[in-house]
């Protein structure tokens, strides 16, 4: 499990972040006493460092400078100053992104995955059951007894709405994914459908896996959103 | 200073003058002097009388007419003072002390209500970032407790922050000297972020949005383009029409020298009457009086920080039809 640390002086949003991180399947704690963060920060062996700037007696960007001379563990600075000044300041030091409150839970979700991936490249092969899902080529294929002996029937490709709605399903396995949240993933990626075309975009998705033998594989659960089941 | 009115402001030293010619020429007249003595007297009489006037006359001409020039000529007429020689002669020594005095005193004031409104900046600048500290959270724990609360919170949240955001960039447009910073940035992404934030409000009202071929760069700061962005895609869903499917439709276009972004939607567009006037402070316009409520202020906004950026901003519409806002930047040079 990653490790995140969260370093915020505002009660209500550190204890919300947490639980937020927690929700999505990370261990996420935070810095409770603001002396010796820099220490502190360097002690935690964290993952990832959700750092606000402007924290009483504490320079977030000194603090930035400081901590990148010993480690290299990514930072996202999170600021209500939204100045494109501070954020040029940010990067500039070494920060891996800039995110100004209030801002859209999925999305600093979607930052940090994309943060952590890029600092650790786990491979750009997701399996589901006996299925490969091949995100560069946007392919599905079907695992074949002997391996990797591929005919043409047992591969097909997906579009690019329908790769990332079951890239999303499947980086949330065992967990309701809200509507809201694909298409937060599906905005993000320059895909503006509306709801319909979600709708629609779904069923395909069924369809294509379904003609693997997995008609049931997507579950519709009612005004909460998509479940991927396992078994 | 014409010498008509100088000489009408002088009429009592001249009729005062003439009072006493009269008399002493009577007085010469009853002592029986020579004839010739009589025309002397007259041409030295007047002689000294014009010579006084028009000595006076002259000196202040210079000045005042010195005076006048600069003043016409000057952008600040406050700076008058700094050009300005010490006359020779008293009445304008008096008045030039008093300008000083006037002068100083109002530079005091000035300055202390500039620096009331510098204060006030700053206050107004530190509020709204404490401001979004408790929305951040609202907006977190709307998210972490969604099967409780309602989507309808979020978006008033959202509505909240952008009120906020006006009167954020309010402040920034009319005061800012450094909080900007111009360079060469990434349209697409400014475009992407504006989108994101109004992600709800589009899906909600079921606007379609169309983006077409963006230029790759502009010139401008990031953050401001994108509040402005914000306004011109706020009210085109404000202002969407309800007969036909609302339609956003972003992009660039090269005219000359100028990069063009584009903003069109197909909403009920703006009155011939109004559109000269949208980007004026506090106006709302029959739109603003029939269909959503307005502060008239966005726009304002919009255009002032556009011309802080150097960016050229106007309006195309048609009403009933289209409304189309478009950016102007400088094309970069390599």
């Amino acid at each position: 499990m990653k490790k995140i640390l969260i370093v915020e002086d505002d009660m209500a949003i550190c204890e919300e972040l947490v639980e937020l991180l927690q929700n999505n399947g990370y261990e996420a704690s935070a810095i409770r006493q603001f002396t010796n963060v820099r220490e502190q920060l360097l002690l935690a062996s964290a993952d990832l460092i959700l750092l606000d700037i402007n924290i009483p007696g504490l320079n977030g960007e000194m603090l930035l400078k400081e901590f990148r001379k010993e480690s290299q563990t990514p930072v996202i600075m999170v600021t209500s100053r939204a100045s494109e000044v501070d954020e040029v300041l940010s990067m500039s030091l070494g920060a891996d992104d800039y995110i100004t409150k209030p801002y859209n839970p999925t999305i600093l979700l979607l930052r940090i995955a994309a943060i952590l991936k890029r600092t650790e490249y786990n491979g750009e092969v997701l399996t589901y059951r006996d299925l490969v899902i091949n995100l560069p080529k946007g392919t599905l294929t079907k695992r074949t007894e002997g391996g990797n002996s591929l005919n043409g029937e047992t591969e097909l490709s997906l579009t690019k709405n329908e790769m990332l709605i079951l890239q999303t399903l499947l980086n949330n396995r065992n967990r309701i994914v809200k509507r809201d949240e694909l298409m937060t993933v599906l905005w993000d990626n320059d895909e503006f459908i509306n709801d319909n075309a979600l709708t629609v975009n779904i069923s395909r998705l069924r369809a294509k896996l379904s003609d693997f033998g997995y008609p049931d594989a997507i579950e519709t659960r009612k005004k909460q959103g998509y479940l991927l089941l396992e078994e | 200073m014409l010498l008509k009115k100088y000489l009408k402001d002088k009429l009592f030293v001249i009729l005062f003058g003439t009072g006493i010619f009269i008399v002493l020429f009577m007085l010469l007249v009853a002592f029986k002097v020579p004839a010739s003595l009589k025309t002397a007297f007259t041409l030295i009489f007047w002689f000294f009388l014009v010579v006084s006037i028009g000595f006076e006359y002259a000196r202040r001409y210079r000045f005042y007419n010195e005076l006048k020039n600069n003043l016409d000529g000057l952008d600040q007429k406050y700076l008058i003072l700094e050009m300005l020689e010490r006359p020779d002669f008293y009445e304008g020594q008096i008045m030039t002390d008093i300008l000083y005095e006037i002068d100083k005193s109002m530079t005091e004031q000035v300055k202390k209500y500039s620096l009331n409104m510098e204060d006030f900046k700053e206050y107004i600048e530190m509020w709204i970032h404490e401001v979004k500290i408790p929305i951040s959270s609202l907006v977190l724990m709307c998210h972490n407790h969604q099967d409780a609360l309602d989507k309808k919170y979020i978006s008033q949240i959202k509505r909240l922050d952008r009120y906020i955001d006006q009167v954020l960039y309010y402040v920034r447009a009319e005061h800012a000297e450094k909080d900007y910073r111009i360079k060469k940035t990434d349209l697409k992404k400014m475009v992407h972020n504006v989108v994101m934030n109004n992600k709800d409000d589009l899906l909600e009202t079921g606007v379609n949005l169309k983006l077409g071929e963006l230029a790759q760069t502009v010139v401008t700061d990031a953050k401001w383009l994108e509040f402005i962005l914000n306004q011109i895609i706020n009210n085109a869903v404000k202002y969407r029409r309800e007969d036909v499917e609302p339609e956003i439709a972003v992009w660039t276009e090269k005219k000359d020298y100028l990069v063009l972004l584009h903003v069109r939607d197909n909403g009920i567009g703006i009155p011939q009457n109004d559109i000269g006037r949208i980007f004026e402070k506090s106006f709302t316009g029959e739109n603003g009086r029939k269909h959503a409520k307005s502060t008239g202020m966005g726009l304002y906004i919009a255009k002032n920080l556009c011309r802080k950026l150097g960016h050229g901003i106007g309006a195309e519409s048609v009403a009933g039809e289209f409304t189309d806002i478009w950016i102007g930047f400088e094309e970069e040079k390599d």
